[in-house]
C-alpha cells in the first residue's frame, strides 16, 4: 500500500514532472534523471529475476476550452456559457513477465522507493497468475534505442495565452448563432500532451512528446411546434499537431455553412429507403474505415484475446494473404508515421520504432497489426509496432495505428463520382456507428445528407442511415477521388481492452462511392 | 485510500490557499484490482493505485479548473492559483448559480472491506472454475474479473463537506467452441465480492455456447421478445437523458410536448412500468451526492406508467422556479415474482435474447438506437426455446420498449457491456430486428 505520510511530506513532487520533462531541448538523448529512475524497475525486476521488464513515465496535460450560446427561457436573451480547464497527471506503470506471465503495477507517485515496491507488486501479479497460464509469453526480437521524439510542431498549445484560443471559440460560436434561425450553439477547443519516458529490460531509453489538437462548432435548430430538433457539427480533423494547425481549422467560416445546414436539414424531407448508391465525404468515411477494416485485422481480435469484450474477428489466421474484403480500388495502410495522425509516434509502447504496413492490397487482406508478444503466434519475425496504453496506469496492449485509404487516381475528381449516380445520397460528418463483434453487420448514420439525382447533387434530406455487411460494402466500391481530395480524420474515444482503455487514432481516405447500399429510414 | 479525516485535511488545505469568493474541491483516491484471462489462461492483471484532486475557483461568475494527483503543499498551491488565473481570463458564466452553502448528506455507505481489499488470490479460484468447465467440455473460456475501491471527498468555502466510499466487484465470461461457431456468456456485479459465484457464471456461459449449435437464418421482422436483465439493462438506462427538464421543455427529448412544455403526468407506459432512482438499494455501492454534489436522494420518474418527474439542474430550477432534484442513478425498474423461464412460458412465438451489443443512438430525440443481439440468441416456440438463431441487428428506443412491455419476472442488478442496473426480464412485443448479422 502506498503510504500517505510519505505522499504528504513529498513537497518536491510537483517541480518533478516539469523538471524531468521541462521544455523540449536540442538533446537526442533522454534526461539523464529519468534515466535513473528508469534503472530502478530494470534492477529490481532482474533482482527477483523476471524475464522482462519495462517502465514508463508519464505526465499529461489536458486544456479544453468550451463555450456554449444559450437563449434564456422567456427572454430569448442569448446567455454565453464557458468553461475553461487545464488538468493535469503524473506517475509510472511497471510491466514484467515473470514465470512465463506478464504483471502490471502503476501508482502516481514518481519517486525511486515507489518505483522498486510497485516493481515488486508487478511481479507478485506475475507469479500469482503463474498457476493459470496457457502458454508462456514470447516477445520478438527489437534492437534497444536511446533516443528523444516529438511530435512535429511550431507552437506548443500550453504556451498559447488562453485568450488567444477563446478569442477562437467565441468567434466560431457567435458564427454559428447569428440570426433567428439558430436555438443554441457552441465551440470548443482542446489539447492533450503526452510526456513519456520508457525503459526496458532490452536495453532502450525513450523520451517523446506526443501532442494532439482537436476542436469543433455546433449549431442546434428546434422546431418547439413538431417538438424535432437538428443539430449540425463541424469538426476539424483532429491532429497530433501544434498549435499552428488551429487557425487552419476555419472555425469561424464553417460556423457559418452548418447553420445555414442545419435550418436546412430541420425541414428536409425524410429518405425513400431502399438500395442506393453512396457517397461518402472523408470526415464520414473514416469512421466506417475504422470500425470494418481498422478493428477486424487487429491481431488479438482475430486469436481471441478479446473475446469477451470488444469481440473477435471475421478475418480469421487462415484468411491472412488470402481473403478478398474488397473490389481492386481498396488499398488499406496500417501506419503509425503519417503526418497529423492520431496514433502517430517515435516508438510504441513496446520500445518499437514506428512503421507502416500494407493490411489490404487490391482487395486481399494481407496483414495484421501486431504487438511482440503475438508476432510468433502468427509465425513473423517482429512487431508491427501496434502496441499503447491510454495512461501510465493502463497496460499497454495492441491498439490500431493510423489505417488509411489509398486515393484513387489523380484524375478522379468528387463530380465525376456524383456524376455517376442516379439516385444516390451524399454523406458527411459522422453520426451514428454500430457494428458487430466479428465486424460482418454495420449501420452508420450521418451528421448531413444530401440527394443525388441524375448525376447531380440536390437538396438535403434527413432520416437517413445505411447497413452492409464488410465485404459487401468495400467489394461496392467503383470509384475512388484522386489524392488532392484526401484528408484524414480521426476519434480520439476508440475504446478496447478490460478496463476499457480509450485512444485517439486517425484515418485518411479520399471521397468514395458505392454501389447499391441497403439504405434505412430512421426515427 | 484516503480515510475521511486525510480528505478533509488535503480538502482544507487546497481551500487555504484559494483567494477568491467560491472554490470547491474533490478529492479521491483509488485502487483496483484485475484479471483479464482469454485462450483458457491469464492473459493480462493488474494492481494500480490512483489519486486525484480537482479544485474550481470562481469570481462574478467567472470559473477556471483544473485537477493535480501530487498533493504536496506546493503543487496545490500551485494548482488553486493556476484555476484563479483561468478564472480571470474566462468570460462570466451568464447560467452561473451560487455555490451550496452546508448540505445534509445522506449516510449511505455499501463499502465491504472483502471486496476493497480483494486482490488476485480473492479472484483467481472463479476464474479457474470458469477455465477448467471450459476445458472440460473442449471450450475456450475468456472473461475479467475485477474489484475498485475509491473514495471521494467534496467541499466548498462555503463550509459544504462530504466524503464517500464505494466499493464494487465484477466478473464475466465468454465460452465459445474451439471452432468460433458457437458462443455463450454470463455476468455477474456485486457489491460484495463474496456473492460472486464463478461456477454459476462457468455453467450459464457454457450452457449456452453449447445450446448455440447451428443457429436457424429467420426474416428480420417484429418480434415478440423476452430480454434477459443484461439485455434490458444495456438499453434501458439510455432513457434517463430524456428526464432532463430544461431539454424536455426547450422541446428536445422525447418528453417534449408538442407546442411547449413536458408530458410529466401523461400516461406514456402499460401499469406495469415503474422506474426509480434508488441510491439507498444495498444492491449499489454510491456516494452520497449526485450531480453538482447535491445530497443523492430517491427519485421516482416513472409511477404505474405516468411520467411523474423530470430532473431539474440547479440553474434551471432557478429559472422556472422548481426545486431542483437529483438526476438519474441507482437506477430500478420495478418487476415482479416470475422467474424467465416462467415468461418464455406466456410466449407463442418470440426470441430470447442473451444481451445486446454495441448500442448508438440513431435519434437523440426519440431515443432510437441500433445495436445488435450477441452470444446467445435463441427462437421460442410454444413456451418453449426450441433452437438457437443467427443474430440480429435492431433499431428501437428504451422508450417505446417500456410502452411494448407485456410481462415482467424479478430484478436483479446487470452489467452488460453496454451499461447495467436492478431490472426484471422482460417481455415485449413488436421489437424491430431490422438486418441479420452472422457474428459469432
Amino acid at each position: 500500500m502506498l503510504s500517505r505520510r510519505v505522499f504528504l511530506q513529498s513537497s518536491s513532487a510537483a517541480a518533478l514532472g516539469s523538471r524531468l520533462f521541462g521544455a523540449p531541448t536540442d538533446s537526442t538523448k533522454p534526461n539523464p534523471e529519468l534515466e535513473n529512475l528508469g534503472a530502478v524497475a530494470l534492477s529490481e525486476a532482474k533482482k527477483l529475476k523476471a524475464t522482462y521488464c519495462d517502465i514508463r513515465i508519464i505526465r499529461y496535460r489536458r486544456q479544453q476550452l468550451n463555450v456554449r450560446l444559450n437563449p434564456e427561457q422567456g427572454t430569448g436573451k442569448i446567455l454565453e456559457v464557458p468553461s475553461i480547464s487545464d488538468t493535469g497527471s503524473f506517475g509510472f506503470g511497471v510491466r514484467v513477465i515473470a514465470d512465463g506471465c506478464w504483471g502490471f503495477a502503476a501508482s502516481p507517485l514518481v519517486a525511486k522507493d515507489e518505483i522498486a515496491r510497485i516493481t515488486r507488486e508487478a511481479v507478485a501479479v506475475a507469479r500469482a497468475n503463474a498457476a493459470l497460464k496457457s502458454q508462456p509469453v514470447q516477445l520478438a526480437p527489437v534492437p534497444a534505442y536511446r533516443v528523444r521524439w516529438q511530435t512535429p510542431h511550431e507552437r506548443d498549445p500550453f504556451t498559447v495565452p488562453v485568450e488567444e484560443k477563446l478569442d477562437v471559440i467565441r468567434a466560431a460560436a457567435s458564427e454559428a448563432k447569428k440570426g433567428n434561425g439558430i436555438f443554441a450553439a457552441g465551440s470548443n477547443l482542446s489539447f492533450r500532451s503526452e510526456d513519456k519516458y520508457f525503459a526496458s529490460s532490452v536495453g532502450s531509453s525513450i523520451q517523446q512528446l506526443n501532442l494532439q489538437t482537436y476542436a469543433g462548432v455546433n449549431a442546434t435548430a428546434v422546431d418547439t411546434k413538431r417538438a424535432l430538433s437538428k443539430t449540425r457539427r463541424y469538426q476539424p480533423p483532429q491532429a497530433t499537431a501544434g498549435y499552428e494547425y488551429v487557425p487552419t481549422m476555419n472555425l469561424t467560416e464553417n460556423a457559418g455553412l452548418i447553420r445555414q445546414d442545419v435550418i436546412e436539414h430541420l425541414n428536409a424531407p425524410p429518405v425513400t429507403p431502399g438500395k442506393k448508391d453512396l457517397i461518402l465525404l472523408p470526415s464520414h468515411l473514416w469512421l466506417t474505415i475504422h470500425e470494418s477494416i481498422g478493428h477486424s485485422t487487429e491481431l488479438d481480435r482475430a486469436l481471441g484475446y478479446e473475446a469477451n469484450f470488444a469481440g473477435t474477428s471475421f478475418l480469421t489466421i487462415d484468411k491472412m494473404g488470402k481473403q478478398r474484403i474488397g473490389s481492386d480500388l481498396i488499398n488499406i495502410w496500417g501506419d503509425r508515421t503519417t503526418e497529423r495522425g492520431l496514433a502517430t509516434t517515435g516508438y510504441d509502447d513496446d520500445g518499437v520504432k514506428a512503421t507502416k504496413f500494407p493490411i489490404v492490397e487490391k482487395g486481399i487482406f494481407t496483414h495484421y497489426q501486431t504487438i511482440r508478444d503475438q508476432a510468433n503466434l502468427i509465425g513473423e519475425k517482429e512487431s508491427r509496432g501496434c502496441c499503447y496504453a491510454d495512461d501510465w496506469s493502463s497496460v499497454p496492449f495492441q491498439r490500431m495505428p493510423n489505417v488509411w485509404l489509398e486515393p484513387g487516381k489523380p484524375e478522379t475528381t468528387l463530380e465525376d463520382l456524383i456524376a455517376g449516380v442516379e439516385d444516390g445520397i451524399l454523406i458527411d460528418g459522422d453520426g451514428s456507428y454500430s457494428i458487430d463483434q466479428q465486424r460482418y453487420n454495420f449501420q452508420f448514420g450521418g451528421d448531413a445528407f444530401w440527394a443525388i439525382k441524375g448525376g447531380k447533387k440536390q437538396g438535403m434530406i434527413s432520416r437517413v442511415a445505411y447497413q452492409s455487411r464488410t465485404t459487401d460494402f468495400w467489394q461496392a466500391c467503383d470509384g475512388i477521388a484522386g489524392r488532392s481530395y484526401w484528408q484524414q480524420w480521426g476519434a480520439a474515444n476508440d475504446g478496447k481492452g478490460e478496463p476499457e482503455q480509450i485512444n485517439g487514432v486517425s484515418h485518411g481516405c479520399s471521397p468514395a462511392r458505392f454501389r447499391q447500399i441497403n439504405v434505412i429510414q430512421t426515427d | 485510500m484516503l480515510s475521511r479525516e486525510e480528505s478533509k485535511k488535503l480538502a482544507d488545505k487546497a481551500l487555504s490557499f484559494s483567494t477568491f469568493p467560491e472554490c470547491e474541491v474533490n478529492v479521491s483516491s483509488s485502487e483496483a484490482a484485475f484479471i483479464r484471462f482469454a485462450l483458457n489462461g491469464i492473459t493480462t492483471s493488474g494492481f494500480t493505485v490512483g489519486q486525484s484532486l480537482s479544485i474550481s475557483s470562481v469570481r462574478d461568475g467567472k470559473r477556471g479548473s483544473t485537477s493535480v494527483d501530487e498533493f504536496d503543499d506546493r503543487s496545490l498551491r500551485e494548482a488553486v492559483q493556476r484555476t484563479e488565473q483561468l478564472a480571470l481570463i474566462a468570460p462570466a458564466n451568464q447560467e452561473s448559480v451560487p455555490p451550496l452553502g452546508p448540505q445534509k448528506y445522506p449516510v449511505i455507505e455499501n463499502y465491504p472491506a472483502s471486496t476493497a481489499q480483494a486482490r488476485n488470490q480473492v479472484m483467481i479460484p472463479h476464474i479457474r472454475a470458469i477455465i477448467e468447465g471450459a476445458k472440460a467440455r473442449s471450450l475456450v473460456a475468456a472473461g475479467y474479473m475485477e474489484r475498485v475501491s475509491e473514495t471521494r471527498a467534496i467541499a466548498n468555502k462555503q463550509n459544504n463537506f462530504a466524503y464517500g466510499k464505494v466499493t464494487d466487484a465484477y466478473l464475466s465470461s465468454t465460452v465459445r467452441d474451439a471452432a468460433g461457431t458457437s458462443s455463450g456468456w454470463a455476468a455477474q456485479p456485486a457489491v460484495r465480492i463474496e456473492d460472486i459465484d464463478g461456477v454459476a457464471i462457468a455453467r450459464s456461459a457454457i450452457e449456452k455456447c453449447l445450446r448455440w449449435k447451428n443457429p436457424k437464418r429467420l426474416d428480420p421482422g417484429k418480434y415478440t421478445v423476452v430480454l434477459e436483465p443484461t439485455a434490458v439493462g444495456d438499453l434501458l438506462p439510455r432513457i434517463a437523458s430524456g428526464f432532463a427538464a430544461r431539454a424536455a421543455s426547450e422541446g428536445r427529448t422525447f418528453l417534449s410536448k408538442p407546442g411547449g412544455g413536458t408530458l410529466v403526468g401523461e400516461k406514456l407506459f402499460p401499469d406495469s412500468i415503474t422506474l426509480r432512482s434508488d441510491p439507498f438499494s444495498q444492491l449499489y455501492s454510491v456516494l452520497p451526492w449526485g450531480a453538482a454534489t447535491m445530497p443523492a436522494d430517491r427519485m421516482t420518474w416513472i409511477e404505474k406508467g405516468v411520467v411523474k418527474n423530470v430532473f431539474y439542474d440547479r440553474y434551471w430550477a432557478a429559472k422556472v422556479g422548481h426545486p431542483a432534484t437529483p438526476a438519474p442513478g441507482s437506477l430500478l425498474l420495478d418487476g415482479g415474482e416470475k422467474s424467465l423461464d416462467d415468461l418464455i412460458a406466456t410466449v407463442e412465438r418470440g426470441l430470447l435474447v442473451t444481451r445486446f451489443f454495441y448500442i448508438r443512438t440513431v435519434n437523440p430525440q426519440t431515443l432510437q438506437m441500433t445495436g445488435l443481439t450477441r452470444d446467445g440468441l435463441f427462437l421460442i416456440e410454444n413456451g418453449k426455446v426450441t433452437s438457437p438463431v443467427v443474430n440480429f441487428r435492431f433499431n428501437e428506443s428504451p422508450v417505446r420498449m417500456l410502452q411494448n412491455t407485456i410481462g415482467m419476472g424479478k430484478a436483479i442488478r446487470t452489467r452488460g457491456m453496454e451499461d447495467g442496473m436492478v431490472t426484471p426480464p422482460l417481455v415485449v412485443k413488436d421489437f424491430p430486428f431490422t438486418s441479420i448479422s452472422d457474428a459469432v
